[in-house]
């Protein structure tokens, strides 16, 4: 047998025979993944060739003999185990407790996928909730991406504005002040949304206005010394976008001079990705404001999500065992996109290692 | 089999299953730009109409910003209907990606994860092809919080019913980052509260010395370091009641009066011999196993030619040259006999530890000695000596030695003294959390004082005043510039050079027209006074190359963005953002009108020749 071919064979083999095999041969082998093992096998049966190849046809022989896959509980041992290739591989990854319950098919992980009626637009709980919460205090709405925080900003700022109050919107990008500034023209009208950059000042006197977070921030400033530059007095509301910024390990400090700073009378609407710590966030501002804070918190997406593998080969499956995404359990992979995983570190490693 | 999926699969693959719209997240910007070179002679076209709509969405756009018009992805982009998204490119070239995203006419957009991050566009599926992200030089793992905002994209709220997260494996991606990241909670946040110089003197502009402390009590910095000196606060409540076993006793600081008698009992001690686990007749003897003494090891003789203690051993050691020329090492115990006969030998530092003549002398003296030789009398002390009077007389201060509670303390003392440290050591971490950023102030106060910028009793002076209105990075370094008056006589676009060469912190290399001498030494002072401000802000990059780039751009009004862009291989987006920083800081420049009008009509100028052509299409 030519080294080679010995290498093919081990690699056909379960990982459980080869650390059988390897036992008494190699230290540490439980440490080491299939290819690692494989090579440092392939360099230890060089001192004992015929001891090494004799072993591994006894373990095989042991294997193919063995009833491979562990009875499952629902069905007796009866049963007789085909010595297909394919049943083989299966059969050796470590059998999950929650395996009984069968993986989903790609059709069903597909299913559902299109376009939805259009219907009128009915505003979430949560939204209607952080929307609420706003008249009593500050909010700090922490949700997924693409959830819809926008309406929650649009209605506060509608509500701000009826009420003659100035709002600033803060984003912490220039491009995204800019969308939002033609986004918020087209819903409020041109005439009502105004736009101040560190250059540039469009509409100031308009009631909502937009800006990055730090012109806000050099803002309270001036107001803060003395110079009032906007309407500081009259300001109802500000929102500030993104506010998971706040973490940003440069321009983090500008978010909580914002805040810090803000005018008391101005209500404070925080919006923010999902985050670990929202209610620290939440706690700190009450601690800091007169009004409360609340905090709105929504897990669920609006719009639900599936994972997906894309194997290089073009073939595509469920990435999880269930349809939607199993919070919480990282390991419950779809078997096939685990295979298939496997399959191209396999391919893709030791052609690397070779090199 | 290849290392990733080829674009054309990929988007062969999507169209088949319906899974259009899509985002494809890529490692880097050139990965994009392969990926849609891969499509220049594709034949997977898009349905004429489709195309025809493409073609709508971007003549609306061009429109508004020509600068895209000779775009070079175009003819991609309608053909096929995918494009790329980057940093690298135009803001103008995005908003028109964006755009076509919006209205759905485009099959897939490769994008790097900045966009993740930044603008919105969602698409039916995303594309993760990556398990990390590089950040300041260094790949890292994507965090949850990373993951879930780039999955996030997945789904259009009222285009799709659900919304799909695709992972294609290139390589180095670990599988396990990405679904921990799918199903896992996001990371909480910290903050990042950095004092900085405006900072500080827009505080004291508003607000005197002794209410900045309350300010800075309220940042969130503070409410996360209490939340930890609450911990710590718990932690030391729970020692306080496993002390309380050891309260007062005979003393009420019973711990300290035990520790400083244990103390000075310890140095008196150091006169008594050093005890070591050793028979007391062997370290009596040790002693006198010095060079040339003759002794037996049972029946053999030896002479001694060297001492020493050796950590691997545990008694003490010598060497010596026995009789018939062996040279051994062995144990002091080992010695049966010391003789009380002294051979004369010459020292050497390295072996055989005495000169080769005295070895030769000593084993013909050793052949000489008689058989039977006076054995040394050495006086072997007893063990436990009890601490002799005078040490006790010494102690006279301390009651302990007398005290009835002595053996509870020495028994305790251990214990105690360890919970009394960490004790010592919590009081001590909470107080540094509760006044670290008040500290951290004073030390920016300490540095202003001693530029000038602020008075002994902490009020702005007059350079404060103005220098407090810029509030860019690097502010230290430029406000001490304008000291300098390193600007006078500067025009616009060396002004605009120097700053740009500031603003710009990114390391990408770029091939660079040449500078002008002047800007070379303007540079160079720039570079002198960087660096001796480097114990107080970190200097910037100032490269030459970036200047040069603005230079130009301001210098030459002839100059076509083309142009430019063709003079350094640095990014269109790059050298725009860029030249949008430079924006930043001029204008912060130009609101110092009242102090330094000259300046400031310098850098109004400099504005003015900026914003021309791409930089004037966008707000």
């Amino acid at each position: 047998m030519t080294t080679q071919e010995l290498e093919q064979l081990l690699a056909q083999q379960p990982i459980a025979l080869l650390h059988r095999l390897a036992r008494g041969r190699v230290q540490r082998h439980f440490r080491a993944g299939k290819r690692r093992l494989i090579e440092v096998l392939l360099r230890h049966s060089a001192e004992n060739r015929p001891g090494f190849e004799s072993d591994l046809m006894t373990l095989i022989g042991e294997q193919q003999a063995r009833p491979s896959p562990p009875p499952p509980p629902q069905t007796p041992a009866a049963r007789k185990p085909k010595p297909s290739a394919p049943q083989r591989r299966t059969t050796h990854r470590p059998v999950e407790p929650e395996s009984h319950e069968p993986a989903i098919t790609l059709s069903s992980w597909l299913e559902g996928l299109g376009v939805p009626p259009t219907k009128a637009f009915i505003p979430d709980a949560w939204q209607e909730d952080a929307i609420e919460k706003l008249r009593k205090g500050d909010v700090v709405v922490s949700v997924p991406t693409g959830s819809g925080k926008t309406y929650v900003a649009v209605e506060a700022a509608r509500r701000a504005i009826a009420e003659n109050r100035t709002v600033i919107y803060t984003s912490p990008l220039k491009a995204l002040s800019n969308t939002k500034y033609t986004e918020f023209s087209k819903i409020f009208g041109p005439d009502q949304v105004g736009i101040l950059t560190g250059d540039r000042r469009d509409n100031g006197q308009a009631p909502l206005l937009i800006m990055t977070t730090e012109i806000l921030r050099n803002l309270l400033y001036d107001a803060g010394g003395g110079e009032i530059d906007v309407r500081l007095d009259t300001l109802g509301l500000v929102i500030l976008d993104e506010s998971q910024y706040i973490a940003d390990p440069e321009r983090g400090v500008v978010w909580e001079e914002t805040i810090i700073f803000c005018p008391s009378q101005a209500r404070m609407l925080l919006l923010s990705a999902s985050i670990g710590n929202p209610h620290d966030i939440a706690e700190w501002i009450t601690s800091i404001r007169p009004t409360p804070c609340h905090l709105v918190r929504h897990t669920t997406r609006t719009v639900p999500l599936r994972a997906g593998y894309l194997h290089p080969n073009g073939k595509l499956t469920p990435l999880f065992r269930t349809v939607g995404i199993p919070h919480g359990h990282p390991s419950y992979l779809h078997t096939e996109a685990k295979r298939l995983f496997i399959q191209y570190e396999d391919e893709t490693l030791p052609s690397r290692s070779r090199r | 089999m290849p290392p990733s999926i080829h674009p054309i699969d990929l988007i062969l693959a999507l169209r088949d299953k319906h899974l259009t719209p899509a985002i494809v997240f890529l490692t880097s910007r050139r990965a994009c730009d392969e990926a849609m070179q891969a499509f220049d002679h594709s034949q997977i076209l898009l349905p004429p109409p489709r195309q025809r709509a493409i073609a709508d969405v971007l003549d609306k756009v061009i429109a508004q910003y020509p600068s895209i018009a000779e775009h070079p992805l175009i003819p991609t982009v309608q053909r096929i209907g995918v494009a790329a998204h980057h940093a690298g490119h135009l803001p103008s070239w995005k908003i028109a990606v964006e755009e076509l995203m919006r209205h759905g006419c485009l099959d897939a957009v490769f994008a790097t994860t900045t966009l993740a991050a930044g603008v919105d566009f969602p698409a039916r599926t995303v594309i993760i092809t990556q398990s990390s992200i590089r950040k300041s030089r260094d790949f890292m793992d994507l965090t949850i919080g990373e993951v879930q905002q780039i999955a996030g994209r997945a789904g259009r709220r009222g285009k799709d019913l659900v919304g799909f997260a695709i992972v294609t494996p290139s390589p180095y991606i670990d599988l396990n980052v990405l679904t921990k990241g799918f199903t896992g909670h996001p990371e909480a946040i910290n903050s990042q509260f950095v004092i900085s110089y405006p900072m500080v003197l827009n505080l004291l502009k508003a607000h005197p010395l002794d209410q900045i402390q309350p300010i800075l009590a309220k940042s969130f910095a503070q409410f996360q370091l209490n939340q930890r000196a609450e911990v710590l606060e718990r932690k030391l409540d729970d020692l306080r009641d496993q002390m309380e076993p050891y309260g007062p006793r005979v003393c009420t600081d019973w711990i300290t009066e035990w520790q400083t008698f244990d103390h000075v009992r310890r140095q008196k001690s150091h006169r008594a011999p050093v005890r070591r686990h050793e028979p007391p007749e062997v370290a009596a003897r040790f002693h006198f196993l010095t060079p040339g003494r003759v002794v037996a090891f049972g029946r053999t003789r030896g002479v001694v030619l060297r001492q020493y203690r050796s950590k691997g051993q545990k008694s003490p050691m010598i060497t010596a040259l026995r009789l018939g020329g062996g040279i051994t090492e062995s144990p002091a115990s080992t010695v049966t006999e010391v003789s009380d006969r002294v051979l004369d030998c010459v020292d050497a530092p390295v072996y055989p530890w005495c000169t080769p003549e005295s070895v030769e002398e000593l084993l013909h003296h050793l052949e000489e000695l008689p058989g039977r030789l006076p054995e040394l009398p050495i006086l072997i002390p007893k063990d436990d000596e009890p601490i002799p009077d005078a040490i006790v007389q010494t102690l006279g201060d301390f009651a302990c030695p007398t005290c009835p509670s002595r053996s509870a303390c020495q028994r305790d003392y251990p214990v105690a003294s360890k919970l009394r440290q960490e004790q010592h050591r919590h009081v001590k971490s909470i107080q540094a959390l509760r006044t670290s950023l008040w500290h951290r102030f004073q030390e920016k106060i300490d540095v202003l004082q001693q530029f000038g910028y602020l008075t002994p009793t902490a009020h702005l002076t007059e350079d404060g005043e103005w220098a407090r209105l810029i509030r860019i990075d690097h502010s230290l370094l430029i406000t001490e510039l304008l000291r300098a008056e390193a600007f006078n006589g500067a025009d616009p676009a060396m002004l605009a050079a120097v700053m740009s060469s500031i603003a710009h912190d990114d390391d990408r290399p770029g091939a660079f027209p040449r500078v002008s001498s002047g800007l070379a030494s303007l540079l160079g002072q720039v570079r002198k006074l960087a660096a001796s401000l480097s114990p107080h802000e970190d200097p910037p990059l100032l490269r030459a190359d970036i200047a040069a780039v603005t230079e130009r751009w301001i210098g030459d009004p002839g100059l076509t963005w083309i142009g430019l862009c063709k003079s350094t291989t640095m990014a269109e987006g790059d050298i725009y953002r860029l030249l949008a920083r430079t924006l930043e800081f001029l204008s912060q420049l130009h609101t110092l009108k009242a102090t330094h009008p000259g300046l400031a009509d310098t850098a109004s100028r400099a504005i003015a020749n900026l914003r021309r052509g791409v930089l004037e299409e966008l707000p």
